[in-house]
Protein backbone atom coordinates (compact mmCIF):
# COMPACT_ATOMS: atom_id res chain seq x y z
CA UNK A 1 0.00 0.00 0.00
CA UNK A 2 2.58 2.74 0.74
CA UNK A 3 5.06 1.37 -1.50
CA UNK A 4 2.42 1.53 -4.03
CA UNK A 5 1.64 5.26 -3.08
CA UNK A 6 5.26 6.33 -3.24
CA UNK A 7 5.17 4.58 -6.48
CA UNK A 8 2.65 6.72 -7.82
CA UNK A 9 3.89 10.04 -6.27
CA UNK A 10 7.54 9.22 -7.64
CA UNK A 11 5.79 8.76 -11.33
CA UNK A 12 4.25 12.19 -10.55
CA UNK A 13 7.39 13.99 -10.00
CA UNK A 14 9.30 12.18 -12.46
CA UNK A 15 7.19 11.49 -15.59
CA UNK A 16 7.36 15.50 -16.17
CA UNK A 17 10.76 15.47 -16.25
CA UNK A 18 11.23 12.38 -18.44
CA UNK A 19 8.40 14.06 -20.72
CA UNK A 20 10.95 17.09 -20.99
CA UNK A 21 14.05 15.46 -21.70
CA UNK A 22 12.17 12.87 -24.33
CA UNK A 23 10.50 16.51 -25.68
CA UNK A 24 13.57 18.10 -25.71
CA UNK A 25 15.66 16.03 -28.30
CA UNK A 26 11.83 15.29 -30.33
CA UNK A 27 11.91 16.50 -33.90
CA UNK A 28 8.26 17.17 -33.82
CA UNK A 29 5.67 17.21 -31.08
CA UNK A 30 2.24 18.55 -31.34
CA UNK A 31 -1.26 16.66 -30.53
CA UNK A 32 0.60 13.38 -30.18
CA UNK A 33 1.37 11.44 -26.96
CA UNK A 34 4.60 10.98 -27.87
CA UNK A 35 7.08 13.08 -30.16
CA UNK A 36 8.41 11.88 -33.18
CA UNK A 37 12.20 11.74 -34.57
CA UNK A 38 15.41 12.34 -32.82
CA UNK A 39 16.90 15.44 -32.80
CA UNK A 40 19.87 17.55 -31.07
CA UNK A 41 18.60 21.16 -33.41
CA UNK A 42 16.88 22.42 -30.26
CA UNK A 43 20.07 22.75 -27.88
CA UNK A 44 21.50 24.08 -30.74
CA UNK A 45 19.09 26.81 -31.42
CA UNK A 46 19.41 27.87 -27.71
CA UNK A 47 22.85 28.11 -27.72
CA UNK A 48 22.73 30.09 -30.77
CA UNK A 49 20.00 32.04 -29.11
CA UNK A 50 21.61 34.98 -26.94
CA UNK A 51 19.17 36.21 -24.81
CA UNK A 52 19.34 32.89 -23.47
CA UNK A 53 22.88 32.33 -22.82
CA UNK A 54 22.71 35.56 -21.18
CA UNK A 55 19.98 34.80 -18.77
CA UNK A 56 22.25 31.60 -18.56
CA UNK A 57 25.12 34.09 -17.09
CA UNK A 58 22.48 35.92 -14.92
CA UNK A 59 21.13 33.31 -13.30
CA UNK A 60 24.43 31.92 -12.27
CA UNK A 61 25.68 35.43 -11.12
CA UNK A 62 22.60 36.16 -8.71
CA UNK A 63 22.53 32.38 -7.64
CA UNK A 64 25.97 32.76 -6.55
CA UNK A 65 25.36 36.21 -4.81
CA UNK A 66 23.25 35.03 -3.17
CA UNK A 67 25.00 32.37 -1.76
CA UNK A 68 27.69 34.68 -0.41
CA UNK A 69 25.71 37.53 1.18
CA UNK A 70 23.28 34.79 2.60
CA UNK A 71 26.79 32.76 3.74
CA UNK A 72 27.73 36.27 5.81
CA UNK A 73 24.54 37.43 7.28
CA UNK A 74 22.91 33.80 8.03
CA UNK A 75 25.79 32.54 10.18
CA UNK A 76 26.11 35.34 12.64
CA UNK A 77 22.08 35.72 12.46
CA UNK A 78 21.68 32.10 13.02
CA UNK A 79 23.88 32.04 16.07
CA UNK A 80 22.68 35.13 17.98
CA UNK A 81 19.17 34.17 17.37
CA UNK A 82 20.49 30.99 18.78
CA UNK A 83 22.04 32.72 21.80
CA UNK A 84 19.50 35.40 22.10
CA UNK A 85 16.15 32.70 22.16
CA UNK A 86 18.55 30.81 25.00
CA UNK A 87 17.91 34.12 27.15
CA UNK A 88 14.49 34.37 26.49
CA UNK A 89 14.35 36.72 23.35
CA UNK A 90 12.78 34.26 20.85
CA UNK A 91 10.18 36.29 19.51
CA UNK A 92 12.81 37.55 16.77
CA UNK A 93 13.55 34.21 16.35
CA UNK A 94 10.20 33.00 15.76
CA UNK A 95 9.57 36.18 12.97
CA UNK A 96 12.62 34.96 11.18
CA UNK A 97 11.62 31.47 10.93
CA UNK A 98 8.08 32.33 9.85
CA UNK A 99 8.79 35.10 7.17
CA UNK A 100 8.57 33.26 4.22
CA UNK A 101 5.97 31.02 4.95
CA UNK A 102 3.70 34.26 6.39
CA UNK A 103 5.19 36.89 3.50
CA UNK A 104 4.82 35.68 -0.03
CA UNK A 105 7.74 36.53 -2.20
CA UNK A 106 5.02 38.82 -4.49
CA UNK A 107 4.98 41.45 -1.77
CA UNK A 108 8.81 41.79 -1.24
CA UNK A 109 8.30 42.58 -4.84
CA UNK A 110 5.74 44.66 -5.12
CA UNK A 111 7.64 46.71 -2.31
CA UNK A 112 10.77 47.26 -4.05
CA UNK A 113 8.98 48.31 -7.09
CA UNK A 114 7.28 51.14 -5.52
CA UNK A 115 10.54 52.18 -3.21
CA UNK A 116 13.47 51.57 -5.87
CA UNK A 117 11.53 53.41 -8.49
CA UNK A 118 11.41 57.08 -7.25
CA UNK A 119 14.22 59.37 -8.23
CA UNK A 120 16.22 58.87 -4.85
CA UNK A 121 16.55 55.53 -5.53
CA UNK A 122 16.39 54.36 -9.13
CA UNK A 123 17.41 51.20 -8.93
CA UNK A 124 14.96 49.08 -10.23
CA UNK A 125 15.90 46.79 -12.73
CA UNK A 126 19.11 46.42 -11.67
CA UNK A 127 21.66 43.51 -10.87
CA UNK A 128 22.21 44.49 -7.42
CA UNK A 129 18.65 45.08 -6.42
CA UNK A 130 18.00 41.89 -7.98
CA UNK A 131 20.62 39.96 -6.12
CA UNK A 132 19.49 41.37 -2.47
CA UNK A 133 15.81 40.70 -3.31
CA UNK A 134 17.15 36.78 -3.87
CA UNK A 135 19.39 37.01 -0.86
CA UNK A 136 16.50 38.40 1.34
CA UNK A 137 13.99 36.14 -0.31
CA UNK A 138 16.56 33.15 0.54
CA UNK A 139 17.64 34.06 3.88
CA UNK A 140 15.69 32.72 6.32
CA UNK A 141 15.30 29.34 4.51
CA UNK A 142 19.67 29.27 5.44
CA UNK A 143 19.27 30.85 8.66
CA UNK A 144 16.22 28.09 9.86
CA UNK A 145 18.65 25.26 8.40
CA UNK A 146 21.20 26.43 10.59
CA UNK A 147 19.21 27.04 13.71
CA UNK A 148 18.27 23.71 13.49
CA UNK A 149 21.72 22.85 13.76
CA UNK A 150 22.23 24.89 16.15
CA UNK A 151 19.77 23.66 18.26
CA UNK A 152 20.65 20.15 17.60
CA UNK A 153 24.00 20.08 18.07
CA UNK A 154 23.46 21.37 21.55
CA UNK A 155 26.77 24.07 20.45
CA UNK A 156 26.36 25.90 23.90
CA UNK A 157 27.80 22.84 26.03
CA UNK A 158 31.01 22.57 23.50
CA UNK A 159 31.33 26.26 23.75
CA UNK A 160 31.10 26.24 27.33
CA UNK A 161 33.65 23.33 27.05
CA UNK A 162 35.96 25.57 24.78
CA UNK A 163 35.41 28.83 26.82
CA UNK A 164 36.94 26.87 30.00
CA UNK A 165 39.82 25.52 28.21
CA UNK A 166 40.98 29.07 27.52
CA UNK A 167 39.24 30.56 23.96
CA UNK A 168 37.29 34.08 23.88
CA UNK A 169 34.21 34.41 22.19
CA UNK A 170 35.17 34.42 19.06
CA UNK A 171 37.92 31.67 19.03
CA UNK A 172 34.51 29.87 20.24
CA UNK A 173 32.95 30.72 17.07
CA UNK A 174 35.54 30.31 14.90
CA UNK A 175 37.18 27.18 16.25
CA UNK A 176 33.85 25.50 17.19
CA UNK A 177 31.00 26.65 16.07
CA UNK A 178 31.92 27.16 12.37
CA UNK A 179 33.48 24.19 12.17
CA UNK A 180 30.18 22.00 13.74
CA UNK A 181 27.94 24.28 11.15
CA UNK A 182 29.48 23.22 7.94
CA UNK A 183 27.16 20.08 7.01
CA UNK A 184 23.97 23.15 7.80
CA UNK A 185 25.88 25.33 6.11
CA UNK A 186 26.36 23.24 2.88
CA UNK A 187 22.91 21.77 2.99
CA UNK A 188 21.55 25.34 3.75
CA UNK A 189 23.47 26.74 0.43
CA UNK A 190 22.36 24.17 -1.94
CA UNK A 191 18.95 25.45 -1.14
CA UNK A 192 19.31 28.91 -1.51
CA UNK A 193 20.60 28.16 -4.72
CA UNK A 194 18.34 26.51 -6.14
CA UNK A 195 15.43 28.53 -5.07
CA UNK A 196 17.20 31.79 -6.61
CA UNK A 197 17.69 29.78 -9.90
CA UNK A 198 14.33 28.63 -9.99
CA UNK A 199 12.68 31.75 -8.54
CA UNK A 200 10.71 33.72 -10.87
CA UNK A 201 8.17 35.78 -9.38
CA UNK A 202 10.09 38.46 -8.33
CA UNK A 203 13.00 38.38 -10.61
CA UNK A 204 9.86 38.84 -13.26
CA UNK A 205 9.18 41.94 -11.69
CA UNK A 206 12.40 43.09 -10.78
CA UNK A 207 14.82 42.75 -14.20
CA UNK A 208 15.10 44.94 -16.93
CA UNK A 209 15.68 43.55 -20.00
CA UNK A 210 19.31 43.14 -19.77
CA UNK A 211 20.03 40.91 -16.43
CA UNK A 212 16.70 39.01 -16.85
CA UNK A 213 17.11 35.70 -15.43
CA UNK A 214 16.78 32.30 -17.08
CA UNK A 215 13.23 31.23 -15.53
CA UNK A 216 12.17 34.84 -17.14
CA UNK A 217 13.48 34.16 -20.18
CA UNK A 218 12.12 31.09 -20.65
CA UNK A 219 8.72 31.90 -20.53
CA UNK A 220 8.81 33.11 -23.79
CA UNK A 221 10.17 30.18 -25.26
CA UNK A 222 6.77 28.58 -24.65
CA UNK A 223 5.59 30.85 -27.45
CA UNK A 224 7.58 28.75 -29.90
CA UNK A 225 8.43 25.05 -30.50
CA UNK A 226 7.31 22.78 -27.91
CA UNK A 227 10.78 21.14 -28.28
CA UNK A 228 12.67 24.13 -27.71
CA UNK A 229 10.93 24.94 -24.44
CA UNK A 230 11.47 21.53 -23.28
CA UNK A 231 15.24 21.99 -24.43
CA UNK A 232 15.04 25.44 -22.34
CA UNK A 233 13.83 23.71 -19.76
CA UNK A 234 15.96 21.07 -19.39
CA UNK A 235 18.69 23.54 -19.15
CA UNK A 236 17.37 25.40 -16.50
CA UNK A 237 17.45 21.89 -14.40
CA UNK A 238 20.71 21.30 -15.34
CA UNK A 239 21.43 24.52 -13.82
CA UNK A 240 19.87 24.61 -11.00
CA UNK A 241 21.21 20.91 -10.48
CA UNK A 242 24.83 22.72 -11.11
CA UNK A 243 24.68 25.64 -8.98
CA UNK A 244 23.88 23.24 -6.14
CA UNK A 245 26.99 21.28 -6.66
CA UNK A 246 28.90 24.36 -7.21
CA UNK A 247 28.43 26.09 -4.03
CA UNK A 248 28.72 22.94 -2.01
CA UNK A 249 31.93 22.23 -3.42
CA UNK A 250 33.06 26.03 -2.49
CA UNK A 251 32.00 25.84 0.89
CA UNK A 252 33.87 22.23 1.17
CA UNK A 253 37.13 23.82 -0.11
CA UNK A 254 37.00 27.10 1.90
CA UNK A 255 36.34 24.61 5.49
CA UNK A 256 39.41 22.56 4.66
CA UNK A 257 41.53 25.32 4.20
CA UNK A 258 42.20 27.23 7.73
CA UNK B 1 46.53 25.86 44.05
CA UNK B 2 43.59 26.56 46.81
CA UNK B 3 40.33 27.35 45.82
CA UNK B 4 38.48 29.13 48.18
CA UNK B 5 34.50 30.40 48.22
CA UNK B 6 33.79 33.20 51.40
CA UNK B 7 30.22 33.49 51.65
CA UNK B 8 29.36 33.26 48.42
CA UNK B 9 26.18 33.75 47.28
CA UNK B 10 23.89 33.74 44.15
CA UNK B 11 20.08 34.00 42.64
CA UNK B 12 18.85 32.91 39.57
CA UNK B 13 16.36 36.04 38.32
CA UNK B 14 13.55 35.69 39.19
CA UNK B 15 13.42 32.35 41.45
CA UNK B 16 14.83 31.66 44.89
CA UNK B 17 16.87 29.40 43.68
CA UNK B 18 20.72 29.72 43.94
CA UNK B 19 23.11 29.57 46.60
CA UNK B 20 23.20 31.29 50.41
CA UNK B 21 25.91 32.66 51.67
CA UNK B 22 28.30 28.95 50.98
CA UNK B 23 31.85 29.21 52.26
CA UNK B 24 34.29 26.65 51.81
CA UNK B 25 37.82 26.01 50.85
CA UNK B 26 39.46 23.48 48.30
CA UNK B 27 43.11 22.59 49.81
CA UNK B 28 45.91 22.21 47.11
CA UNK B 29 45.56 18.99 45.80
CA UNK B 30 42.72 17.88 47.29
CA UNK B 31 39.16 16.72 46.02
CA UNK B 32 36.50 17.72 47.39
CA UNK B 33 33.16 16.20 46.32
CA UNK B 34 30.06 18.39 46.23
CA UNK B 35 26.51 16.38 47.02
CA UNK B 36 23.17 17.41 47.31
CA UNK B 37 19.69 16.78 45.87
CA UNK B 38 18.53 18.39 42.09
CA UNK B 39 17.55 22.07 42.74
CA UNK B 40 20.68 22.05 45.61
CA UNK B 41 22.70 24.73 44.05
CA UNK B 42 25.74 22.20 43.84
CA UNK B 43 25.72 23.03 39.67
CA UNK B 44 25.03 26.97 40.39
CA UNK B 45 28.21 26.20 42.70
CA UNK B 46 30.27 24.77 39.71
CA UNK B 47 29.21 27.09 36.87
CA UNK B 48 30.44 30.02 39.05
CA UNK B 49 33.89 29.16 39.81
CA UNK B 50 34.17 28.09 36.72
CA UNK B 51 33.08 31.64 35.57
CA UNK B 52 30.06 30.33 33.40
CA UNK B 53 27.97 31.93 35.83
CA UNK B 54 28.54 35.23 36.66
CA UNK B 55 26.89 37.56 38.85
CA UNK B 56 27.39 36.26 42.30
CA UNK B 57 28.19 38.28 45.78
CA UNK B 58 31.10 37.25 48.17
CA UNK B 59 34.29 35.80 47.14
CA UNK B 60 35.70 33.19 44.96
CA UNK B 61 39.56 33.29 45.19
CA UNK B 62 42.32 30.87 43.87
CA UNK B 63 45.38 31.28 45.62
CA UNK B 64 44.31 34.38 47.27
CA UNK B 65 43.43 35.93 43.93
CA UNK B 66 39.86 37.20 43.56
CA UNK B 67 38.29 35.29 40.49
CA UNK B 68 35.01 36.80 40.47
CA UNK B 69 35.84 39.73 37.94
CA UNK B 70 37.96 37.05 35.60
CA UNK B 71 36.43 35.96 32.39
CA UNK B 72 35.68 32.30 31.69
CA UNK B 73 38.40 31.94 29.42
CA UNK B 74 41.44 33.62 31.56
CA UNK B 75 40.57 31.75 34.96
CA UNK B 76 42.67 28.60 33.65
CA UNK B 77 40.05 26.20 35.23
CA UNK B 78 39.67 22.41 33.53
CA UNK B 79 36.39 21.04 33.56
CA UNK B 80 35.22 17.81 32.84
CA UNK B 81 31.07 18.09 32.11
CA UNK B 82 28.62 15.19 32.05
CA UNK B 83 28.08 15.15 28.44
CA UNK B 84 31.99 14.67 27.82
CA UNK B 85 31.37 17.89 25.15
CA UNK B 86 34.28 16.64 23.05
CA UNK B 87 34.51 18.45 19.93
CA UNK B 88 33.60 16.18 17.33
CA UNK B 89 35.15 17.69 14.18
CA UNK B 90 38.49 17.52 16.01
CA UNK B 91 39.97 14.01 16.43
CA UNK B 92 40.79 12.64 19.91
CA UNK B 93 44.39 13.93 20.21
CA UNK B 94 43.54 17.19 18.71
CA UNK B 95 40.93 17.41 21.44
CA UNK B 96 43.57 17.32 24.04
CA UNK B 97 45.94 19.52 22.60
CA UNK B 98 42.97 22.44 22.03
CA UNK B 99 43.86 24.32 24.77
CA UNK B 100 47.31 24.35 24.35
CA UNK B 101 46.61 25.07 20.12
CA UNK B 102 45.13 28.56 22.65
CA UNK B 103 48.41 29.15 24.51
CA UNK B 104 50.07 29.24 21.22
CA UNK B 105 51.87 25.81 21.77
CA UNK B 106 54.25 25.05 19.39
CA UNK B 107 52.53 22.63 16.86
CA UNK B 108 55.07 19.50 17.55
CA UNK B 109 55.45 20.15 21.43
CA UNK B 110 51.45 20.74 21.95
CA UNK B 111 50.86 17.04 20.19
CA UNK B 112 53.59 15.58 22.40
CA UNK B 113 51.90 16.67 25.45
CA UNK B 114 48.14 15.55 24.04
CA UNK B 115 49.37 12.30 23.23
CA UNK B 116 51.50 12.07 26.82
CA UNK B 117 48.18 12.97 28.18
CA UNK B 118 46.33 10.27 26.36
CA UNK B 119 48.71 7.35 27.53
CA UNK B 120 48.31 8.80 30.83
CA UNK B 121 44.64 8.34 30.91
CA UNK B 122 44.69 5.08 28.44
CA UNK B 123 43.95 5.97 25.41
CA UNK B 124 47.39 6.37 23.61
CA UNK B 125 46.64 4.31 20.44
CA UNK B 126 43.58 6.02 20.15
CA UNK B 127 45.08 9.19 19.59
CA UNK B 128 43.60 10.05 15.78
CA UNK B 129 40.23 8.57 16.16
CA UNK B 130 37.68 10.41 15.43
CA UNK B 131 35.46 11.32 18.91
CA UNK B 132 32.46 9.52 18.03
CA UNK B 133 33.95 6.38 17.34
CA UNK B 134 35.18 6.37 21.37
CA UNK B 135 32.60 4.93 24.34
CA UNK B 136 31.53 7.28 26.50
CA UNK B 137 33.79 6.02 29.14
CA UNK B 138 36.41 6.32 27.17
CA UNK B 139 35.51 10.18 25.84
CA UNK B 140 35.20 11.19 29.40
CA UNK B 141 38.90 9.87 29.60
CA UNK B 142 39.75 12.41 27.07
CA UNK B 143 37.52 15.10 28.08
CA UNK B 144 39.96 14.60 31.71
CA UNK B 145 42.94 14.41 29.54
CA UNK B 146 41.60 17.72 27.61
CA UNK B 147 40.95 19.62 30.72
CA UNK B 148 44.32 18.21 32.36
CA UNK B 149 46.27 19.43 29.72
CA UNK B 150 46.46 22.88 30.51
CA UNK B 151 47.97 22.46 33.47
CA UNK B 152 44.90 23.99 35.41
CA UNK B 153 44.62 26.31 38.49
CA UNK B 154 41.53 24.46 39.52
CA UNK B 155 40.09 21.06 38.15
CA UNK B 156 36.21 20.67 38.29
CA UNK B 157 34.30 17.50 37.55
CA UNK B 158 30.65 18.05 36.84
CA UNK B 159 28.68 14.77 37.51
CA UNK B 160 31.43 13.16 35.38
CA UNK B 161 30.23 9.75 35.94
CA UNK B 162 26.82 10.07 35.66
CA UNK B 163 26.28 9.26 31.92
CA UNK B 164 27.65 5.90 31.78
CA UNK B 165 26.58 2.20 32.40
CA UNK B 166 27.44 1.37 36.02
CA UNK B 167 29.52 -1.38 34.70
CA UNK B 168 32.19 1.58 33.57
CA UNK B 169 31.85 3.77 36.19
CA UNK B 170 33.32 1.93 39.50
CA UNK B 171 36.33 1.41 37.18
CA UNK B 172 36.52 4.79 35.50
CA UNK B 173 35.75 6.24 39.03
CA UNK B 174 39.16 4.58 40.62
CA UNK B 175 40.94 6.21 37.59
CA UNK B 176 39.64 9.71 37.58
CA UNK B 177 40.98 9.72 41.01
CA UNK B 178 44.24 7.78 41.06
CA UNK B 179 44.71 10.89 38.35
CA UNK B 180 43.74 14.08 40.06
CA UNK B 181 45.97 12.84 42.54
CA UNK B 182 48.78 11.99 40.66
CA UNK B 183 48.71 15.45 38.93
CA UNK B 184 48.29 17.08 42.75
CA UNK B 185 44.85 18.74 40.98
CA UNK B 186 42.80 20.97 43.13
CA UNK B 187 39.33 19.43 42.44
CA UNK B 188 35.84 19.95 42.71
CA UNK B 189 33.29 17.41 42.10
CA UNK B 190 29.88 17.39 42.30
CA UNK B 191 27.51 14.64 42.00
CA UNK B 192 24.38 13.50 42.85
CA UNK B 193 25.89 10.14 43.99
CA UNK B 194 26.94 9.76 47.59
CA UNK B 195 28.69 6.69 46.78
CA UNK B 196 30.57 7.69 43.98
CA UNK B 197 31.33 11.14 46.59
CA UNK B 198 31.82 9.16 49.62
CA UNK B 199 34.55 6.61 47.46
CA UNK B 200 36.58 9.44 45.79
CA UNK B 201 36.44 12.46 47.72
CA UNK B 202 39.04 14.01 50.76
CA UNK B 203 36.45 15.71 52.08
CA UNK B 204 32.77 15.75 51.63
CA UNK B 205 30.41 19.40 51.23
CA UNK B 206 26.58 18.75 51.43
CA UNK B 207 24.04 21.17 49.69
CA UNK B 208 20.86 21.21 50.05
CA UNK B 209 18.82 24.64 48.98
CA UNK B 210 21.47 26.78 48.60
CA UNK B 211 22.73 26.46 51.58
CA UNK B 212 26.31 24.09 53.01
CA UNK B 213 24.58 21.65 55.43
CA UNK B 214 28.28 20.14 56.36
CA UNK B 215 31.97 19.39 54.95
CA UNK B 216 33.78 17.32 56.34
CA UNK B 217 36.00 13.43 55.79
CA UNK B 218 33.38 10.50 53.97
CA UNK B 219 33.75 9.21 57.40
CA UNK B 220 32.36 11.76 59.39
CA UNK B 221 29.94 12.66 57.10
CA UNK B 222 28.66 9.49 57.39
CA UNK B 223 29.28 8.62 61.17
CA UNK B 224 28.82 11.56 62.52
CA UNK B 225 26.37 13.66 60.06
CA UNK B 226 25.42 17.28 61.39
CA UNK B 227 21.91 17.25 60.81
CA UNK B 228 18.75 14.94 59.63
CA UNK B 229 18.99 15.84 56.27
CA UNK B 230 22.63 15.09 56.12
CA UNK B 231 22.16 12.10 57.18
CA UNK B 232 19.23 11.33 54.69
CA UNK B 233 21.02 11.77 51.96
CA UNK B 234 23.99 9.75 52.86
CA UNK B 235 23.94 6.02 52.98
CA UNK B 236 21.36 3.64 53.76
CA UNK B 237 19.77 4.94 57.35
CA UNK B 238 16.20 4.27 59.69
CA UNK B 239 15.59 7.83 61.52
CA UNK B 240 12.60 7.84 63.86
CA UNK B 241 11.73 10.30 66.07
CA UNK B 242 12.34 10.03 69.80
CA UNK B 243 12.30 11.98 73.62
CA UNK B 244 15.22 12.19 75.92
CA UNK B 245 13.40 10.56 79.11
CA UNK B 246 17.04 10.76 81.22
CA UNK B 247 20.51 10.05 81.31
CA UNK B 248 21.65 8.27 78.74
CA UNK B 249 17.58 6.98 78.17
CA UNK B 250 15.76 7.72 74.85
CA UNK B 251 11.70 7.10 74.49
CA UNK B 252 11.27 6.27 71.01
CA UNK B 253 7.30 5.90 71.36
CA UNK B 254 7.47 2.03 70.96
CA UNK B 255 10.81 1.43 72.75
CA UNK B 256 13.04 2.46 75.29
CA UNK B 257 16.42 2.35 73.90
CA UNK B 258 20.06 3.67 75.87
CA UNK B 259 21.51 6.29 74.17
CA UNK B 260 24.28 8.34 74.87
CA UNK B 261 22.39 11.86 75.18
CA UNK B 262 25.26 13.60 76.74
CA UNK B 263 24.01 17.14 78.25
CA UNK B 264 20.44 16.82 76.87
CA UNK B 265 18.13 17.89 78.93
CA UNK B 266 14.82 15.44 79.73
CA UNK B 267 11.97 15.95 77.21
CA UNK B 268 14.12 16.81 74.25
CA UNK B 269 12.91 16.04 70.90
CA UNK B 270 15.29 15.04 68.61
CA UNK B 271 16.03 12.34 65.93
CA UNK B 272 17.58 9.03 66.35
CA UNK B 273 19.93 7.90 63.20
CA UNK B 274 20.56 3.80 63.18
CA UNK B 275 23.09 2.53 60.32
CA UNK B 276 21.63 -0.45 58.83
CA UNK B 277 24.88 -2.36 59.61
CA UNK B 278 24.57 -1.38 62.90
CA UNK B 279 21.58 -3.71 63.14
CA UNK B 280 22.10 -7.08 65.00
CA UNK B 281 20.20 -9.95 63.61
CA UNK B 282 18.45 -11.95 66.77
CA UNK B 283 20.66 -11.04 69.91
CA UNK B 284 20.69 -13.39 72.76
CA UNK B 285 17.79 -12.39 75.21
CA UNK B 286 19.43 -9.78 77.78
CA UNK B 287 21.27 -7.82 75.30
CA UNK B 288 20.75 -4.30 75.47
CA UNK B 289 18.30 -2.50 73.22
CA UNK B 290 17.05 -5.83 72.26
CA UNK B 291 13.55 -4.86 70.33
CA UNK B 292 11.68 -7.92 69.02
CA UNK B 293 8.99 -7.97 65.91
CA UNK B 294 8.82 -9.32 62.48
CA UNK B 295 11.03 -9.15 59.23
CA UNK B 296 9.18 -7.46 56.19
CA UNK B 297 10.46 -7.12 52.95
CA UNK B 298 14.20 -8.66 52.21
CA UNK B 299 16.24 -7.74 48.99
CA UNK B 300 19.18 -10.48 48.75
CA UNK B 301 22.97 -9.07 47.86
CA UNK B 302 24.81 -11.56 47.91
CA UNK B 303 27.27 -11.41 50.29
CA UNK B 304 24.34 -9.90 52.80
CA UNK B 305 20.40 -9.42 52.81
CA UNK B 306 19.19 -5.97 53.12
CA UNK B 307 15.60 -6.55 55.11
CA UNK B 308 13.01 -4.32 56.87
CA UNK B 309 12.05 -5.55 60.43
CA UNK B 310 9.24 -4.46 61.41
CA UNK B 311 8.46 -3.49 65.03
CA UNK B 312 4.61 -2.56 66.30
CA UNK B 313 4.10 0.51 66.96
CA UNK B 314 6.77 2.00 65.37
CA UNK B 315 6.04 4.64 62.43
CA UNK B 316 8.39 2.75 59.87
CA UNK B 317 10.53 -0.34 60.05
CA UNK B 318 14.17 -0.51 60.80
CA UNK B 319 16.05 -0.66 57.50
CA UNK B 320 18.90 -3.75 58.61
CA UNK B 321 21.36 -5.55 56.66
CA UNK B 322 23.22 -8.70 57.90
CA UNK B 323 24.42 -12.13 56.34
CA UNK B 324 20.96 -13.51 57.67
CA UNK B 325 17.85 -11.63 58.28
CA UNK B 326 16.73 -11.49 62.14
CA UNK B 327 12.95 -13.55 62.66
CA UNK B 328 11.80 -12.27 65.78
CA UNK B 329 14.47 -9.75 67.21
CA UNK B 330 17.20 -7.11 66.81
CA UNK B 331 19.32 -4.78 68.80
CA UNK B 332 21.36 -1.29 68.29
CA UNK B 333 24.59 -1.16 70.32
CA UNK B 334 23.68 1.97 72.36
CA UNK B 335 26.94 3.76 70.53
CA UNK B 336 25.49 3.01 67.47
CA UNK B 337 22.44 5.59 67.76
CA UNK B 338 22.86 8.34 66.69
CA UNK B 339 21.36 11.92 67.88
CA UNK B 340 20.41 14.30 66.02
CA UNK B 341 18.97 17.19 67.35
CA UNK B 342 17.62 19.03 63.99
Amino acid sequence: MVRGISLLYGLYLLLPIALLLVGSVGGNWTNTLLPTGLTGQWYVDLWLDTSFRKAFVSSLVVALSACAINTVLALPLAYALYHGARRGGSLAARIVSATPVAVPAITLAFGYMIVFNTDLAPWLGSMPLLIAAHAILTLPYLTNTLLTDLRHLGLDRLEQAAATLGASGWQQFSGIVLPSLRQSLISGLVMVAAISVGEFGVSNLLTSFQNRTYPVVLLQAFYGATGFACAATVILLVLASASALLSSSLVKQRAVTP
Amino acid sequence: MSLLLDTVSYNYPGSTHGLHEVSLDVRTGELVAVIGPSGSGKSTLLKLVSGLETGHTGRIALDGEDMSRTPVHRRHIGMVFQSYALFPHLSVLDNVAYGLKLRKVATAERRQRAQALLDTVGLGEYAQRAVAQLSGGQQQRVALARALAIDPRALLLDEPLSALDASVRGHLRDQIRAIQQRFGATTLLVTHDQEEALAMADRVAMLKDGRLLQIATPREIYEQPASRAVAEFVGLSTILPAKVAGLNKLDLGFAQLAAPTGMRAPGTALHVLVRPEHIAADPAPGTPNRIAGRCGAQRYLGALTRYDFEVPGAPKPFLAESARPATEAIAIAPEHLRLLDH
